[in-house]
């Protein structure tokens, strides 16, 4: 399995082409609107007091998501980002701050960040979330910060993100944690002292 | 030969009776595998000229020696080498650059080595102003 992002730490990640040259930053992410898969990413220029570049990266575009560098196959990649966020919110905007619902209506908590796969396949699995006092009890005066797997489907009604089956029957208190959850490898179990 | 081995080395022309320069570096087209460019500075406070590797006649021992010292017409942009980061074309880093290892006669590129193992000249993608991308499977030998 590639490896697990918060979709925070992307932001300001270099976007290089395959020629080495970086042509620009990651400014936020875009995802599709079951919040399933990352369509894209907005971009800043290279410099330090450079701001938003009218262009932006689909996600098509995209040879590898890596640790240290969003990889392009040429500048040739980059779009309008007009055209990327014509219909999808980035996802500060859109996912950040949304409730996190079970399929029975159990608060699970608020969405921190999303945490994607890096590589080629750009698959949202799962969210950091501030969870509420009755999912996680514990004496923590400000909540505990878990990570939820997405599970096979999720949407996102307004600001409430609703989890399908099971995927919020365990949580994880880390990313090596979920990676382990999302790859099924059993440890971790909801509620283990962090 | 090593790119650090020719820094440094005086710049000969046949029928000159003093070094013309010395080396600053080698520009290396990385889709060729071979060094393209020599470049040189001939004084403390004169620029660089890039010379094309087919006016070298002979690199060492303790000179290069040049057909003509005449600056390449179109010199490509410089990258140097010597100090890049590496990253692979999966987008992790891979330290940076140590040394590159290359055939004086031809100018080919034998080896890259970096402070993460040896990369094979096969596995080079591209070279830019960010990095040296090489090919994920290489193997550290």
């Amino acid at each position: 399995m590639n490896e697990l992002m918060a979709a925070r730490s992307l932001t300001t990640r270099p976007v290089v082409t395959l020629g080495g040259d970086a042509v620009a930053h990651v400014k936020d992410t875009v995802c599709d609107a079951g919040a399933s898969r990352i369509t894209g990413f907005t971009l800043t220029g290279r410099g330090l007091l450079s701001g938003p570049l009218k262009e932006g990266l689909p996600w098509s575009s995209v040879y590898a998501l890596g640790h240290d560098a969003v990889m392009i196959r040429d500048r040739r990649g980059l779009v309008s980002a007009a055209v990327l966020t014509e219909r999808r919110q980035s996802l500060r905007a859109e996912v950040i701050g949304a409730r996190v619902l079970t399929e029975a209506g159990d608060e699970v908590g608020t969405v921190l960040d999303v945490v994607v796969e890096g590589g080629t396949g750009g698959r949202v699995v799962g969210f950091r979330v501030a969870a509420s006092r009755r999912f996680v009890p514990g004496q923590s005066r400000h909540g505990r910060r878990v990570y939820v797997p997405r599970g096979v489907s999720a949407t996102l009604a307004g600001r409430d993100l609703v989890l399908a089956g099971e995927a919020a029957a365990h949580v994880a208190d880390d990313l090596p944690g979920l990676t382990a959850l999302v790859a099924g490898v059993p440890g971790h179990p909801k509620g283990s002292p962090p | 030969m090593l790119f650090t081995e020719v820094r440094g080395l005086p710049v000969l022309v046949p029928d000159g009776d003093g070094p013309v320069g010395t080396v600053t570096s080698l520009t290396v087209d990385v889709a060729a595998g071979a060094v393209s460019r020599l470049r040189l500075r001939r004084g403390r406070f004169r620029g660089e000229t890039a010379l094309p590797w087919e006016a070298v006649l002979s690199v060492g021992p303790g000179a290069v020696r040049v057909g003509s010292a005449e600056a390449a017409e179109s010199a490509p942009v410089h990258h140097e080498l010597l100090g890049h980061r590496v990253l692979t074309e999966n987008g992790t880093a891979r330290g940076t650059v140590l040394d590159v290892a290359f055939a004086p006669e031809t100018g080919r590129v034998l080896a890259v080595f970096t402070t993460r193992g040896e990369v094979p000249p096969d596995r080079l993608l591209g070279l830019g102003d960010h990095a040296l991308v090489v090919r994920t499977a290489w193997a550290v030998r």
